[in-house]
C-alpha cells in the first residue's frame, strides 16, 4: 500500500467526503416536500442512508492503493475480510443502484457486445459490462486486489466471479456452502470452518495485515449486533399500520449488504429502528389506507420500485414483509464470538437460498402467519434461477395451506428490456381483482 | 436393445435401477451396490407437464427430466440420485423431493467447488461414505472388495473410452459421427460388465484409417444434442476429433495410482478430472485443456453446441472463444434446445461454418 494513497485516502475520508455531505445536504434542504394523497410522509433517515452509502462509493473511488479493496458477493461472510481491514465493493449492490438509475440495459450490452448472452443474470452482466467499459452512475469502482465470491447465493456468482478474475488476472477465494438438501450437518459446518482456516494466510499475504483473532470476534459482535438491528428494523412491518412498506426495506438494505460488520451500519439501523417506533407511537403509517398487506418473494425490481410502490399503495395495499429483505436478518443469529468460524459457517450456509424448498415453504408460511399477510406477490426472475425455480409449487402449496391468495409476475430486477408493462398490469389486476373479493 | 429394454432386464437379474440426473457422481459405489445408474439428460419427451412447474428460461435438460418423472416414466426406477450441478438441477432435486415427493428414495451427492483445498477433498470423502452408508441402508451391506473391483472397472472403463477418442483423434475410427456418439452415450446406462466387452467390440470393428482425411473439429459445450448436428458433419465431411463436452471427455478419469484405500480413489479420480464449468473450473484451466485437444487433433475449428439457458457453460463461451480466435481457430456457437432437432437457420450456419474451413 502506498503512503501518498493512504493520505489521500485519509483526507478524503476525513474532509473530502464531510464537504460532499455537506454540499448535498444544503440541496436538499431546497427541495420541498410534497405530500402524496396515498403514501404516509418519507421516512427521516433516508436523508442518514443517502449519505451513507454516498460516501461509501465516494471514498471507494480513492481506496485503491490505500487499502486492499476486495469485491464481495452479497451473501458472503465479509466479517473475516474486515479482519484485514479491505474496503469492500457489492456488485450486487452496485447492480441495483445501475438497476434503479435505469442503466441496467446499457451496461448490460457492454457485456453482451463481448459475447455474453442476454440471458445471463443481469447482476453479472452489468458488473461484466462496467469491468470492460467503466460504465457506471455510481462515478468510478475501484479495481479489486481480491474477489471474495460465496455460493450460498446460487452457483451463478461462482461462474461470474471465475470471469472477473480471469479478466483481471487477480485472486479468487471461494467459499463453499454445501447446499441443505436436507438438515446441515456437522461435517458441512467442518468443512466450511476449515475453508475459512485455509483463507487466512492468503487473506493475510493478499492485504499485508497479520490475522487478529480479538479484532475477527470484535467485528462479529457488531455483525450479529447490526443484523439483529435490521430484524428488529423488519419486525416492525408486524404493526398494523406498518411503518414502513417493503419498498422502503429494499433501499435501506443497503448498509446490512455492504457495510455490515463495521459501525456504522449498526449506527443507522438504531436510527431507523427508533424512527419506526415513533411512528408506529404515533400511528403513521406508510400506506396511508393501509387495507391489504402483501408479502413480496424475490429481489426487488430495481428499475420500478417507485412505479410499483404507488400502484399498491394507491389500493391500500402494502407489502409488509418479503423473503430477499429477511435474508440479512434471519440466520444471523447464529453468529457467535465464542466460536466465530463454525457460527458463521452455520449462519451463512442456512439462508433461504442454500436451503432445500422446504425450509422455504415453512418459511413463508411462518412469515405469512406473523405478518398476517393477505397476498402473495412472486416475481419470477430470468436472472435468478435459485430463486425462481420451484415458485410455482410453492405458490401452489402456500394458497393449499393458507387459502393465500397469489400471483407470479415475470420480470429481471435490473434490465427492463425482459419486462412487459401491459402483461404485469394484467396479472396484477387480476389479482387485485381476487384479493378483493 | 433399447435402453428401457436393457434397464428392465437388469432389473430381472436383480439389479437395481436408479434415475441419475446430470453430471458428475461416483458410478463405481453404484455399481458396487449392484445399482445401475441411468443418466436422465435429455430424454425425449414433449415438454408439458414440467411447465406448470418451471418457468420458460429454465433449461431444456432439467426440463425434458421433470417431465420424465411426472408423467410416470421413472415409476421402474429403484431410486433417484441428484448431484449438485447447477442452481437449477439443485432446485429441481428439492422440488422432486420436497414437494412433488417422489415415492421413491431420493439422494443427494454434493461435490465441492474449484479451487481444491485439502477441506475440500476431505469434505468429498465424508460425501462419498455419506452416500455410501445411505445406500447400505436401503440395499443391504456393500460386498467386501466389490469397491474396489468396480473402481478398477470404472478405470477400464475410462481407458476404453479413452481408447475411442484417441482414434477418433487420429481419424483411425471407422465410423461416423452419430455412431461414435451413440456409442459414448451408451455408457450413460450400460453396467460395467456389459459396457466393456461392448466397448472392446466396438474398438476391434471400427479401427482402420477411412476417416483421415476428413476435416477435424471439437466439439465442445454439455451434449450432442440435437443428434441431427452429428449426421449433418457426417454428410458434409467433417469428423469430430474430440471433445470437451460434459457428456464426454470432461468425465474421463485419471489412470489408477497406487491409493489403497478405496474413497481415496474415487476422490483422485474425481479431482484429477478434466476441467469443468460445473465444477468451478478457471478459464485458463479449460482453455489450456481445450488447446490440447486442438493440438493433438490438429482441429479446424470449434463448435460450442450449448444448450440454451446453460449458465455455467454460457459464462465461459466468451473467454474461450476469444482464446481460441486468437490461436487462428475459427468457432461456431449454437444455441440449442435439446429435442428440438436441427432447424433451418442451425443447417445453415453449421454449413457456412464448414465451408469457411475446408
Amino acid at each position: 500500500m502506498s503512503a501518498v494513497q493512504k493520505a489521500r485516502y485519509n483526507f478524503m475520508k476525513d474532509l473530502g467526503a464531510p464537504v460532499l455531505m455537506w454540499l448535498r445536504q444544503m440541496q436538499r434542504k431546497r427541495r420541498p416536500y410534497k405530500p402524496n394523497p396515498y403514501l404516509g410522509p418519507p421516512l427521516k433517515c433516508s436523508g442518514r442512508l443517502k449519505e451513507i452509502m454516498m460516501r461509501h462509493y465516494y471514498l471507494s473511488r480513492f481506496s485503491k492503493g490505500a487499502k486492499p479493496v476486495a469485491w464481495v458477493t452479497s451473501g458472503a461472510p465479509v466479517e473475516l475480510l474486515r479482519a484485514f481491514d479491505f474496503y469492500t465493493v457489492y456488485p450486487e449492490n452496485h447492480g441495483a443502484l445501475c438497476g434503479a438509475q435505469k442503466a441496467g440495459p446499457e451496461i448490460c450490452s457492454e457485456a453482451e457486445k463481448k459475447g455474453y448472452h442476454p440471458d445471463l443474470c443481469s447482476y453479472a452482466r452489468i458488473d461484466l459490462g462496467h469491468a470492460f467499459s467503466g460504465k457506471t452512475p455510481a462515478g468510478r469502482l475501484p479495481r479489486p486486489d481480491l474477489l471474495f465470491c460465496c455460493d450460498n447465493i446460487c452457483q451463478t456468482v461462482l461462474y461470474w466471479y471465475k470471469e472477473l478474475a480471469h479478466y483481471w488476472d487477480i485472486p479468487l477465494i471461494i467459499f463453499d456452502t454445501p447446499y441443505n438438501y436436507r438438515d446441515i450437518r456437522e461435517k458441512d459446518i467442518e468443512y466450511m470452518t476449515r475453508q475459512f482456516e485455509e483463507m487466512i494466510p492468503q487473506l493475510e499475504r493478499i492485504s499485508g495485515k497479520k490475522y487478529s483473532h480479538d479484532r475477527f470476534k470484535k467485528i462479529i459482535g457488531i455483525a450479529r449486533e447490526s443484523a439483529s438491528m435490521w430484524g428488529n428494523v423488519l419486525t416492525t412491518m408486524k404493526h398494523r399500520p406498518a411503518p414502513m412498506t417493503i419498498f422502503d426495506a429494499f433501499v435501506h438494505l443497503a448498509p446490512i449488504v455492504s457495510l455490515r460488520g463495521l459501525p456504522v451500519a449498526l449506527d443507522y439501523y438504531r436510527l431507523l429502528l427508533n424512527e419506526l417506533e415513533e411512528r408506529i407511537e404515533k400511528g403513521i403509517g406508510a400506506v396511508k389506507n393501509e387495507r391489504k398487506r402483501l408479502m413480496w418473494d424475490n429481489i426487488a425490481v430495481w428499475f420500478n420500485l417507485r412505479d410499483w410502490s404507488l400502484l399498491f399503495a394507491e389500493r391500500g395495499m402494502n407489502f409488509v414483509a418479503a423473503t430477499y429483505t429477511n435474508a440479512w436478518a434471519e440466520t444471523i443469529h447464529y453468529l457467535d464470538d465464542r466460536s466465530p468460524f463454525e457460527s458463521m459457517a452455520r449462519a451463512y450456509s442456512l439462508v433461504v437460498l442454500n436451503n432445500n424448498l422446504n425450509s422455504r415453504l415453512e418459511l413463508m408460511d411462518q412469515m405469512i402467519r406473523d405478518y398476517r399477510v393477505d397476498g402473495l406477490v412472486m416475481l419470477a426472475l430470468r436472472s435468478c434461477k435459485p430463486y425462481s425455480v420451484g415458485q410455482y409449487d410453492l405458490r401452489r402449496l402456500l394458497g393449499e395451506r393458507l387459502g393465500i391468495k397469489s400471483v407470479v409476475i415475470e420480470s429481471d430486477m435490473t434490465d427492463f428490456r425482459a419486462y412487459s408493462e401491459e402483461q404485469t398490469r394484467t396479472r396484477l389486476e387480476a389479482f387485485f381483482e381476487a384479493l378483493e373479493s | 436393445m433399447t435402453r428401457k429394454d436393457y434397464l428392465i432386464t437388469q432389473k430381472q437379474k436383480g439389479r437395481h435401477i436408479f434415475g441419475v440426473f446430470p453430471a458428475q457422481y461416483p458410478r463405481e459405489l453404484l455399481w458396487a451396490m449392484n445399482v445401475v445408474p441411468a443418466e436422465i439428460w435429455d430424454p425425449p419427451e414433449e415438454i408439458t407437464a414440467a411447465n406448470a412447474h418451471l418457468q420458460p428460461y429454465i433449461c431444456s435438460v432439467v426440463k425434458s427430466g421433470l417431465e420424465l418423472v411426472l408423467r410416470g416414466k421413472c415409476d421402474f426406477l429403484d431410486g433417484f440420485l441428484f448431484p449438485h450441478t447447477c442452481d437449477s438441477i439443485q432446485n429441481m432435486a428439492s422440488m422432486i423431493y420436497d414437494y412433488i415427493k417422489a415415492d421413491k428414495p431420493c439422494y443427494f451427492f454434493y461435490h465441492p467447488k474449484n479451487p481444491y483445498g485439502k477441506a475440500a477433498r476431505d469434505y468429498y470423502i465424508e460425501e462419498l461414505k455419506n452416500l455410501m452408508h445411505s445406500l447400505e441402508r436401503q440395499l443391504g451391506p456393500l460386498k467386501p472388495n466389490a469397491l474396489k473391483q468396480r473402481i478398477r472397472q470404472g478405470h477400464k472403463v475410462s481407458s476404453l473410452f479413452g481408447e475411442v477418442y484417441d482414434l477418433m483423434a487420429k481419424g483411425e475410427l471407422d465410423v461416423g459421427n452419430e455412431e461414435s456418439y451413440r456409442q459414448i452415450r451408451r455408457g450413460e446406462y450400460l453396467f460395467p460388465d456389459d459396457l466393456i466387452p461392448e466397448l472392446e467390440g466396438f474398438l476391434a470393428r471400427n479401427k482402420g484409417k477411412g476417416r483421415k482425411n476428413l476435416m477435424p473439429v471439437i466439439l465442445s459445450g454439455v451434449l450432442p444434442n440435437p443428434p441431427e448436428i452429428l449426421t449433418l458433419l457426417d454428410t458434409l465431411g467433417v469428423r469430430v476429433a474430440h471433445d470437451d463436452l460434459l457428456i464426454g471427455s470432461r468425465r474421463l478419469l485419471v489412470p489408477p495410482s497406487n491409493l489403497k484405500d478405496p474413497l481415496e480413489q474415487l476422490a483422485e479420480s474425481y479431482f484429477g478430472m478434466p476441467p469443468c464449468s460445473t465444477r468451478g473450473a478457471s478459464i485458463t484451466k479449460r482453455r489450456e485443456y481445450l488447446f490440447r485437444l486442438i493440438d493433438a487433433t490438429e482441429a479446424k475449428g470449434v463448435i460450442f453446441n450449448v444448450v440454451k439457458f446453460c449458465e455455467p457453460e454460457w459464462f465461459d463461451v466468451p473467454n474461450l472463444i476469444q482464446e481460441i480466435k486468437k490461436k487462428g481457430l475459427p468457432t461456431l456457437v449454437l444455441d440449442t434446445e435439446v429435442n428440438q432437432g436441427l432447424s433451418g437457420q442451425m443447417k445453415t450456419r453449421v454449413e457456412a461454418f464448414v465451408e469457411m474451413i475446408t
